[in-house]
């Protein structure tokens, strides 16, 4: 639930593209803004004439009364640029808004209508498309001749197409969501649906091609010009005046640089522009993703407690604390967590969306996203030959060596943790012949036989099938299997069956089960928000909430005798619990109100409290810690746990 | 795969089917007489007569149908007519100067492909770094400057003023190969100039997309090293998008180094079209102009097969 | 809850998509075929099946937002089957949709205001001085404060997203809602709270809901009968509890056992291999290459959806299954 987050709804930071302005758009429109405005502004502010010839001051250099200097007409340089600029942005601006208005057009109803619309609208593009934009030009210009007002008609054919293409794509897309069709369903005439719902969430990308264009199209006009093809004297324009100055290059450089200079600026600053627009409108580009390949971590604090593991366990945590220094201040995301994974058992870690379980499986394999860090605790992972690893401490490549081998990891979403460009076989073996140099036919043979134990039917057949020729339940078998090739003490596996079918996932699950029981087992780290999936695999059971772990126990303790109101809770909202309710008999499902804090708002003292049905006092001042209630194994951080029972 | 490459050939063929059909109707459908616009060109006001001679030269007298399968069959057998200015063949005018244009092309995508691939890669994959923030800068640069501009700048600077390579010219590379390899230096560095930051930030942004991707997680959580993730999990995913931009500018390019050319005095295709532009003649105009997007809409078909080899996803 | 009036009624629906496209012209997939049902006034029906069953295509169709190939559809006795979409809209009034995506079923660029007074203003309903007092009396009916009118989408949690889109349906005062996996996408403690929302407003103003869900013991708390869906067909209908602890279809019977409990029982129905793809559906019984009890006489016809008890029907020509000691 971190919808309020900026980062959660990439659009949101582009509500008001007019009256609010990005703090990153100021400059960059400012300057557009005076390249606009100067050339039609300055001339007459200055009362210089760009067309009054001194000829016995040709090629002057710059003065007071002439800061650019004079031409090979004795004109006034200055004067002379600004009024090219007039040409060039008259024509650029011009075309662009008839481009973008045909262009969104067409690309609008295409998209809305479907059909025949869509299918002109599309085909339009292409063909023009195959045109480069300068002979389509030129290709015009032979038939109508130079002149201004062709220009602009050429330019506008050239460029509706690519709005066309990029309005019909956008709008393709929103239409498909839900809100577009829910005005449908409302009722709302196609005119509505276009125009009030689709083309506000549009804007963006027009904006940003309108911008991309009228750079475009000054750098066209330029080069027809420069041809002598495009805007004809006595109008100047840029391109105009380079093509003049070139006979006297040797002579006058400044008369061709000028110019040049002139060209280039105005693009630079509408190409400013357009990136600024760009990285505001997706927000996304700026950071880049999630890249995960930082290329080093920072080490934490090293941590020399020689402490060892107990001989059956191959995962703890304690202490841990994990924190995000995105915005300078930095803000805890997981804390004090401690944990236990012991060989061949599985521990569950619960709680809902936001809660940090994923977070904390992360940190063990070193792969927490860019700019979250590991800010306490250890954690301590037994090796394959038994040692115990500390991996806070471990760098880049050491952090290389164990992932796969000890501690090995598998995703929620089958779909998208395989690369599709390769057979699925290849992925599974990848780790194995890097790792372990063995040759490809006897890597081949062991994936074959990992895929058999992992239930795959037809293993030889499936191992050289591409991902996308799989369905998802084969494919997080695929990825178990990859999973399990290299023998790890520890298996993180974070959701693996939310994504799945629930027959599908009572398979999976039935698998794990499998795997548990046999020789040789990991220790399984299952992560998962569904309490009912947990309780069919779990020897223990860790809920999260808010970042903190808040009861934790044997599975069958904490799912029958859960003492933390949060715990209680969960278990309470789910309708399988209640299977005497029935909504037909005005019975309600038992549920907690409000929801979990943003990790930014957590408040002091008990993070549960404002949707606790018990909250007392002392739980807005004072955070309760973990203690143990009943027996030493079961643990909850509630006031109310430490005396009497809830 | 056999069958959709065909389909994908089909499409090809009947877009240029369409663009050559366009490009024969636009001469019908715009306002003017082609004939009347070459008479005037020349400045005296022409007469009725004369225009009516040469709307008989130039065919212009016979039925519409008859004209468009008259052009379509010639432009089938690389037989466009004469030029209406010297009555030379245009076929065999076209035959002398693309090469000279497609190796200009070809030098500088390769010098383009061969500096901004790399660069971008190692940009995206320090995002936020140096060089990222030098290749930014440089690709900034370079977009804001017109082509034409660029060459411009750049005979000033290393043929006027240091005197390194010849202003502009051409020699036969038989004859003449080092002379020829000097005079190609500053027209192919400025295309490739021109194309830097196009390709620089496709990789960029590709590589910076790809990097997100689950699988490379998946990747890294099977211990894969860092070299080995990068080169097969996300560069491989990567290279669709840039092959489809490389190809995308192939055919761009066709068009933009008529300014290069104009710039550097090399006889390709352009000096070719432009005194056809100016002296209004129109079938060798559009003969150009269907070559050239001939040879666009083939490079897109080869970008296409590619992107079927490269991605096993993308069928038909 | 004893239905007297079909409010919809849906008899052998078929709908596929694609086909007909281009050069290459091909069969349309068949999402749907041949699915008949009716909801009664003031009823909640629950749909579940897996994904790619056809729950949401059901939907949709339902709505005329897609369009099926056969089948009738008739709305308060009216067969809009054939209506054109200026004829449907005055009834889309009548009949209002929700959705399972908080995050992309509301516009972004609207405020919460915004949002309820484009739905009254399409069909000019509460105009002029009427307005505001309508608006706090919708947010009140969801259970949101009157101060979040003026907030945007994103300004919201995921069930206050949820809630804000069933006032919008409800903001037409519609007879009918298809709820298409409202839920789904929330957290469990979420998931009561909107779960209860919608039970309440049943009772509330006695509109219908077609209740879209994957989760069967959600569904069993909702609804008053429960279809079963699987690859376009249905596979069994009846009342929910019944469905839920007897279920009559070896499908239906696999879908319970498969569910998640905290008390696992040990009996339980596996199934083995994938969905097949709704493009390529099994002949005969649909479910037939995953069921644990089919015979080679379920691959040549394809089994009649008939009423096995009253008001229980099943798409199964096995009567001799034994759901209890088979398990
Ligand atoms: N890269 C990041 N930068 C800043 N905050 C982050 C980042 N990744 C996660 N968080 C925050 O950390 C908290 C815990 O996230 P985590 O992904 O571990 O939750 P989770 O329990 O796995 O949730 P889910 O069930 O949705 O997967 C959340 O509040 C989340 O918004
Ligand atoms: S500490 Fe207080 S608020 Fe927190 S769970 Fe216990 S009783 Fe509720
Ligand atoms: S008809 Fe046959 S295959 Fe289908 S559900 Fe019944 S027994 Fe199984
Ligand atoms: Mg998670």
């Amino acid at each position: 639930m971190t919808i309020t987050s900026a980062s959660a709804n990439p659009s949101s930071a582009f509500r008001f593209p007019l009256p609010r302005i990005h703090p990153r758009l100021r400059l960059p429109l400012a300057i557009v803004a005076i390249v606009l405005v100067a050339p039609f502004a300055v001339p007459p502010l200055l009362g210089i004439d760009p067309n009054a010839m001194s000829v016995l001051e040709r090629f002057a250099g710059p003065s007071l009364a002439h800061p650019l200097g004079l031409d090979e007409f004795g004109r006034d340089r200055l004067a002379r640029v600004l009024i090219g600029a007039q040409a060039s942005l008259r024509v650029a601006v011009i075309s662009a808004l008839i481009s973008c208005t045909i262009g969104s057009l067409i690309g609008l109803f295409g998209a809305y209508f479907r059909g025949l619309a869509g299918f002109l609208s599309t085909k339009t593009a292409d063909v023009v498309l195959c045109f480069p934009p300068i002979l389509l030009a030129l290709l015009v210009v032979t038939l109508m001749g130079p002149g201004t007002t062709t220009l602009i008609w050429v330019l506008s054919i050239i460029y509706f197409p690519a709005f066309a293409r990029i309005v019909y794509l956008e709008a393709s897309r929103v239409s498909q969501l839900d809100y577009v069709v829910a005005a449908k369903a409302l009722g709302a005439r196609p005119r509505r649906v276009m125009f009030r719902t689709m083309l506000p969430n549009i804007s963006g990308p027009i904006i940003v091609q309108l911008s991309l264009t009228a750079a475009a199209a000054i750098v066209t006009e330029s080069g027809l010009s420069y041809l002598g093809l495009g805007v004809v004297p006595p109008d100047p324009s840029w391109g105009q005046m380079i093509r003049g100055a070139r006979a006297y290059m040797e002579r006058d450089p400044l008369g061709i640089i000028i110019p040049c200079v002139a060209i280039s600026l105005t693009i630079y600053s509408v190409n400013l522009l357009t990136d600024r627009l760009r990285d505001v409108l997706d927000p996304k580009g700026l950071s880049g993703g999630i890249p995960i390949l930082s290329p080093r971590r920072p080490k934490v604090q090293a941590a020399p407690q020689s402490a060892t593991l107990e001989a059956d366990t191959v995962l703890r945590i304690d202490h841990l604390d994990v924190a995000t220094n995105t915005n300078g201040t930095p803000i805890k995301l997981i804390e004090d967590v401690n944990l236990r994974v012991r060989r061949g058992r599985c521990t569950a870690l619960v709680g809902e969306s936001g809660s940090g379980k994923s977070l904390t499986a992360s940190s063990v394999m070193g792969l927490l996203p860019r700019g979250v860090n590991v800010t306490a605790g250890d954690i301590m992972l037994r090796s394959h030959n038994g040692e115990t690893i500390q991996v806070t401490t471990l760098s880049g490549e050491d952090l290389e060596a164990i992932r796969g081998r000890d501690a090995a990891m598998i995703f929620q979403e089958p779909m998208t943790a395989l690369n599709p460009v390769y057979r699925v076989g290849d992925q599974l073996i990848e780790a194995a012949k890097i790792h372990r140099s063995v040759s490809s036919a006897q890597a081949r043979e062991e994936g074959i036989e990992f895929l058999k134990r992992v239930g795959v039917n037809d293993p030889v057949r499936r191992f050289d099938s591409f991902p996308h020729m799989l369905s998802g339940g084969l494919r997080q078998r695929v990825m178990i299997a990859m999973a399990l090739s290299m023998q790890p003490g520890l298996l993180l596996a974070d959701e693996p069956t939310t994504a799945l079918d629930v027959t599908v996932q009572a398979e999976i699950i039935d698998l794990l089960i499998a795997l548990k029981n046999s020789a040789g087992a990991p220790g399984i780290l299952f992560i998962s928000h569904d309490l009912g999936v947990v309780a069919q695999l779990a020897d223990e059971i860790a809920v999260m909430y808010a970042g903190r772990v808040v009861e934790q126990g044997p599975a069958a303790t904490v799912l029958g005798n859960a003492r933390h109101p949060y715990t209680r809770a969960l278990l309470q909202s789910m309708p399988a619990a209640h299977e005497e309710l029935h909504a037909s008999r005005s019975d309600t499902l038992p549920s907690i109100g409000g929801t979990p804090p943003l990790p930014h708002e957590r408040p002091a003292g008990c993070a549960f409290r404002d949707r606790c049905p018990h909250a007392v006092s002392v739980c807005a001042e004072v955070r309760p810690d973990l203690t143990s209630v009943d027996g030493p194994d079961h643990l909850a951080a509630c006031h109310l746990t430490r005396g009497s029972a809830v | 795969m056999l069958h959709s490459a065909i389909s994908r050939l089909a499409s090809a063929l009947s877009m240029l089917f369409v663009v050559a059909t366009l490009v024969f109707a636009i001469q019908v459908v715009i306002p003017g007489d082609p004939a009347e616009l070459l008479l005037s060109s020349a400045g005296s006001t022409p007469t009725p007569e004369n225009i009516a001679a040469l709307r008989v030269e130039m065919g212009l007298d016979r039925p519409l149908l008859q004209q468009y399968v008259e052009f379509l069959w010639g432009a089938v057998r690389l037989d466009f007519g004469n030029s209406l200015i010297d009555n030379s063949s245009i076929g065999q005018t076209i035959a002398t100067r693309l090469p000279r244009t497609l190796e200009l092309i070809a030098v500088a995508m390769s010098i383009a492909v061969a500096v901004a691939v790399p660069f971008g890669t190692h940009a995206a994959l320090r995002a936020g770094g140096r060089l990222d923030t030098a290749g930014s800068g440089v690709s900034a640069l370079f977009a804001a400057v017109p082509v034409f501009v660029i060459g411009t700048l750049l005979i000033l600077l290393f043929a006027q003023t240091l005197k390194l390579t010849p202003a502009g010219g051409y020699a036969d590379f038989g004859s003449a190969p080092i002379q020829h390899l000097s005079n190609l230096v500053l027209p192919a560095i400025t295309v490739a100039m021109s194309i830097f930051p196009i390709i620089f930030r496709m990789t960029r942004s590709s590589v910076l997309d790809s990097l997100s991707n689950e699988w490379v997680r998946t990747a890294l959580a099977k211990g894969l090293p860092r070299r080995a993730v990068v080169r097969r999990h996300v560069l491989r995913n990567a290279l669709g998008p840039v092959v489809t931009v490389i190809g995308l500018q192939l055919g761009i390019l066709l068009g933009s180094t008529v300014l290069v050319e104009f710039v550097f005095n090399w006889p390709g295709l352009s000096g070719y079209l432009v005194t056809a532009v100016e002296q209004r003649d129109y079938p060798t105009v559009r003969a150009i102009i269907l070559v050239v997007a001939a040879i666009f809409i083939f490079i897109n078909l080869l970008i296409e097969l590619l992107q079927m080899k490269l991605d096993p996803r993308v069928q038909l | 809850m004893i239905e007297q009036y079909n409010l919809l009624e849906v008899e052998k629906l078929s709908l596929g998509f694609g086909g007909g496209n281009g050069l290459l012209r091909s069969q349309p997939a068949m999402i749907l075929r041949d699915v008949s049902f009716t909801i009664g006034q003031g009823e909640i029906i629950g749909l579940v099946g897996e994904s790619g069953s056809g729950k949401s295509t059901i939907g949709k169709a339902v709505l005329k937002l897609l369009k099926a190939q056969e089948g009738r559809i008739r709305f308060d006795g009216v067969d809009i089957s054939d209506l054109s979409e200026h004829d449907m809209r005055p009834l889309r009034r009548e009949m209002q949709i929700v959705f399972q995506d908080p995050y992309s079923s509301l516009d972004p660029r609207q405020t919460v205001r915004g949002i309820l007074s484009d739905a009254l203003d399409i069909h000019r309903l509460h105009t002029g001085t009427a307005r505001e007092p309508r608006l706090v009396e919708l947010l009140d009916m969801v259970g949101l404060r009157r101060e979040f009118l003026d907030r945007y989408p994103h300004e919201f949690s995921g069930g206050q997203r949820q809630r804000i889109g069933i006032a919008r349906a409800m903001s037409v005062e519609p007879r009918l809602i298809v709820a298409d996996e409202p839920v789904s996408a929330l957290d469990v403690s979420i998931q009561a709270q909107v779960i209860n929302l919608i039970a309440r407003l049943r009772d509330q103003t006695g509109v219908s809901v077609l209740f879209i869900s994957h989760d069967l013991s959600v569904v069993r708390f909702i609804s008053d009968r429960i279809i079963v869906l699987y690859l376009g067909k249905i596979m069994e209908v009846g009342p929910a509890d019944l469905v839920h602890h007897a279920p009559l279809h070896p499908y239906s019977k696999a879908l319970v056992s498969a569910e998640p409990r905290l008390d696992q029982k040990s009996s339980r129905i596996r199934l083995t291999g994938d969905i097949p793809s709704p493009l390529k559906p099994p002949s005969g019984c649909v479910f037939r290459t995953r069921c644990p009890f089919a015979l080679p006489a379920c691959a040549e016809g394809v089994p009649e959806l008939r009423e096995v008890a009253p008001g229980r029907s099943k798409a199964c020509i096995r009567d001799d299954i034994d759901m209890e000691t088979a398990a």
